[in-house]
This record gives structure tokens, C-alpha cells and sequence, in this order.
């Protein structure tokens, strides 16, 4: 019963289509190349101001040389968004519930970060091993326990974006299971699970836009540290 | 569960990280912000005459 479940989960593959190369090709359509016109229309102009809006407010606390990042966390932001929200549309793959794909940015960008602080500056990165204002004593249990968390960032990362969508995605099945399967038998109920599962959807909603911003918010915290 | 399963796990990586290079970064560097329209300085209008200054 378990397996079935998690079977939406399964890299599909119609008529030797893989559908997760649909799922991430298909949705840049939506996102439309900016011209060289001064003027652009109304879909190009509102993505300008956000992407405008969310990126001075992700880099407005960092170091100017960590500006550079902008581009690529920027982008990684509207990617996630997208990803996520498209997969809350019925019978979509969403390529963001596999560990894969979000093990692949977390892990890859956690170190570029780490690389970076400790080759350009060393013992201001390794500071960071050492919160500011612990006692004394507690310095070399607190060493430890801050190099462990720094290893655990990347996993941390890539694995709550996964598990908050397959979470999210598992509750929309089961609850709508639930209604479809009470509706002959308890009506009343069915009807109170459907309410659930609409008040579930708007969750799931604005929980695949909230996990993809605390994913880039997060790497950005990291970059604050290391830049 | 079957984001365990290993076998699709580095071209589905591969595959994303692409994507993302091939067709996300572009489109988001290609967007553009200008400068806000400032209204005309009425102080700056008498000053710096054009004057000949070769004859």
C-alpha cells in the first residue's frame, strides 16, 4: 500500500520520454527573453521587477564582492519557483521532490561558498567555527559541534526542499483519495476532507514558493559568511 | 522510496544543472535595470553657454 503511494515519486518515462526532461524544459516558455525594446510588455515587465525587487533584497545585506553571485542565485530563485509550482498542477512531475536534482544544487553550491571563504580568507571563514560571545570553556565542544553543522548545511539543504514537496505532495494523494473514496459511503465527511484538501493546496502553494526562497536565502547567509 | 533509487540519480543531476546553465542563466542575465527617469534640472539650463571658443 506504502509503495503505491510514493509511486508518484517514480521518474516517469512515457513512450521512452523520460518526463522530467519535459518538466524542467517546458516551463522557461513562461518565462519570455527580455528584448532590446525600452518598453517591454506587461508578463516581461512584472518578472523584471521581481527579479529586481528579490535580488537587491537577497543582496542587500552582503558584501559587495559577493555581488557577483547575484546571477547565479538569482536565476537558481526562479528556477526553484518555477519548479515547484509547476508541480502542484495535477498529473505534472515535479523534479524538485528528487534528492537528485536538489542534492545536485545544495551540495555543489555549499562548496563553491566553503572553497571560496577559505581560500580567499581562511581565518575569517574558520571564525565563524566560534560563535562570538561563548564562554571560554566551552570553546572546544562548540568547535566541534559548529564543523558539524558546516557539514551538515548541504545535506540540510537539499534534503528539506525534497522532503517538504514529497511530504506536500503525498497529502495531497492521500486526502484526496480519502474524498474520492468517501463520497459514496459518507458524503458529510467527504465533504469535510475536500475542505482539507483545498486548505492543503494553498499550503502546499505557498510552501513550494516559501521552501525555494529559504533554499536561496540560505546559501546567501552562507555567502555572507565566506565572501 | 523511489528518490532512493540510484540509477537515475547522476543524469537527472547532470541534466538539471544543463538546463539551468543552457537556458536560465541567459534568460535572467538578458533582463535589464535601467536607470529611473529623472525630471529635467531647471538649475542647470543658463550655466555653460555654448561659446565658440575657436574664434
Amino acid at each position: 500500500m506504502t509503495l503505491s503511494l510514493f509511486d508518484q515519486f517514480l521518474s516517469p518515462v512515457v513512450c521512452w520520454i523520460p518526463l522530467v526532461a519535459i518538466a524542467i524544459m517546458l516551463p522557461w516558455i513562461l518565462f519570455p527573453s527580455p528584448t532590446t525594446r525600452w518598453v517591454n510588455n506587461r508578463n516581461l515587465t512584472s518578472q523584471n521587477w521581481f527579479l529586481g525587487q528579490s535580488t537587491s533584497q537577497i543582496f542587500s545585506p552582503i558584501n559587495p564582492g559577493g555581488h557577483k553571485w547575484a546571477i547565479l542565485l538569482s536565476s537558481l530563485l526562479i528556477f526553484l519557483t518555477t519548479m515547484n509550482t509547476a508541480g502542484l498542477l495535477p498529473y505534472t512531475f515535479t523534479p524538485t521532490s528528487q534528492l537528485s536534482i536538489n542534492m545536485g544544487f545544495a551540495g555543489a553550491l555549499w562548496m563553491g561558498i566553503v572553497i571560496l571563504g577559505m581560500r580567499t580568507q581562511p581565518t575569517h571563514s574558520l571564525g565563524h567555527l566560534l560563535p562570538e560571545g561563548a564562554p571560554a570553556l566551552l570553546t572546544p565542544v562548540l568547535v566541534i559541534i559548529e564543523t558539524i553543522s558546516l557539514f551538515i548545511r548541504p545535506i540540510a539543504l537539499g534534503v528539506r526542499l525534497t522532503a517538504n514537496l514529497t511530504a506536500g505532495h503525498l497529502l495531497i494523494q492521500l486526502t484526496s483519495t480519502a474524498t474520492l473514496a468517501l463520497l459514496t459511503i459518507m458524503p458529510i465527511t467527504a465533504i469535510f476532507t475536500g475542505v482539507l484538501l483545498f486548505l492543503l493546496a494553498l499550503l502546499e502553494a505557498a510552501v513550494a514558493l516559501i521552501q525555494a526562497y529559504v533554499f536561496i536565502l540560505l546559501l546567501s547567509l552562507y555567502l555572507q559568511e565566506n565572501v | 522510496m523511489p528518490q532512493l533509487i540510484p540509477t537515475p540519480w547522476l543524469a537527472l543531476l547532470i541534466f538539471s544543472w544543463t538546463i539551468f546553465t543552457a537556458i536560465v542563466l541567459p534568460k535572467v542575465l538578458k533582463h535589464s535595470f535601467p536607470d529611473n527617469p529623472t525630471l529635467p534640472s531647471k538649475q542647470n539650463l543658463s550655466k555653460n553657454k555654448w561659446d565658440w571658443s575657436w574664434h
